[in-house]
């Protein structure tokens, strides 16, 4: 099967138009990661051109039996709801925000997730920090850029940057900020520093 | 009975069951297609996913991402489709879309969509834009970056 892909004519019964269904965009996408109710899916709904999608996924999770110790690591497969946004960059590039829960308890298999992904925005809460910790684990491992946010929904925070900085022990060139995930703006800011974190990666893998 | 017939229009499922969620309790293997009787579920009014994936659970073509965008094959020859596959084709007349949002869209699994995704692919119908290099380059994330600052 031939086709011509710069064909604007009736093929079949399909209409082709110009830059129609042929030419996908490339996509890129961001990982919102954070423990539950920390205001992921706020995240996401404020930067996203659409409101948040949801779809169901697989996540392997290893537990080690707490139940029954001295058993090898369990493996389950868990399913999660992750909710997901798109920002259009330009006809060519589209940016998706994918929220993705981060239960204690559960070693990530984030695999496919994380695969291709420019960088993450960890979310935390102040009141529950520790929440947090699975997947600044789990990025640490995998290399991939992140930045800590510390979500200021209620005007208030419980505890320093400096503070939050110290209890997650993160290397020093990991940026901890503070944001507001009600606010267009202050997301954007945030996925700004995960991208200026991600440019730093990029620009040293090609050199 | 209480199980649809395969080709009657399913209603894209909402709450359909994760085919590999009650792994642990099936540990003898889990569920073949072959067993003319699955255990009666709760609710039989859904077709559980590993039906309509014919059995197969193992999440598809690990090159297709949840962002990977789908288009239509342009003239493609017309096909008998299951429902699922037909709503997954009819989705993407309009423009590229994410496998994440068929998945959405259609209230089917990831991995479910994922599978029919790669199936569509093999039978000509659609066409799955794979990436040759999925580490991203500066430009793009330079173009990323100057997309965002320039919303308000």
């Amino acid at each position: 099967m031939d086709f011509d892909p710069s064909a604007n004519r009736v093929v079949g019964t399909a209409r082709v138009s110009g830059g129609g269904p042929k030419k996908a965009p490339v996509p890129v996408k961001i990982i919102v990661a954070g423990g539950f109710g920390v205001g992921k899916t706020t995240t996401v709904g404020a930067i996203s051109e659409i409101s948040p999608l949801t779809t169901e996924a697989e996540m392997t999770s290893e537990s080690v039996g707490i139940d029954n110790p001295g058993q090898a690591v369990l493996k389950t497969n868990t399913t999660v709801a992750m909710d997901f946004g798109v920002l259009t960059i330009d006809q060519t590039l589209k940016l998706y925000i994918f929220g993705t829960p981060g239960q204690t308890r559960f070693a990530f298999m984030w695999d496919d997730l994380v695969r291709g992904a420019l960088g993450a925005l960890v979310v935390v809460d102040t009141n529950r920090i520790d929440d947090c910790y699975p997947a600044v684990d789990y990025f640490e491992r995998q290399g991939l850029p992140f930045v800590v946010g510390i979500n200021t929904f209620n005007g208030e925070m419980s505890y320093s940057i400096d503070e939050v900085r110290w209890a997650l022990a993160v290397r020093e060139d990991v940026p901890v900020i503070s944001f507001d995930a009600r606010f267009r703006a202050s997301v954007r800011d945030a996925l700004l520093v995960v991208l200026d974190q991600a440019l730093d990666k990029a620009i040293r893998m090609q050199s | 009975m209480t199980r649809p017939d395969p080709d009657e229009p399913v209603p894209p499922a909402p709450g359909v069951r994760p085919f590999l969620q009650s792994g642990p309790q099936h540990s003898t293997g889990g569920y073949t297609p072959t067993g003319e009787n699955p255990p009666v579920e709760a609710s039989t009014h859904k077709l559980r996913p590993f039906v309509i994936t014919a059995g197969r659970t193992d999440g598809g073509d690990p090159d297709i991402g949840m962002e990977t965008q789908v288009t239509l094959v342009p003239g493609a020859p017309p096909s008998r489709l299951s429902p699922e596959t037909r709503a997954i084709v009819s989705l993407c007349e309009e423009s590229p879309i994410s496998v994440a949002e068929i998945s959405a869209r259609l209230r089917l699994h990831l991995g479910v969509t994922r599978i029919l995704v790669g199936d569509l692919r093999a039978a000509g119908q659609l066409d799955v834009h794979v990436l040759d290099n999925d580490t991203p380059d500066p430009d793009t994330i330079m173009r990323v970056i100057r997309g965002l600052r320039s919303i308000s």
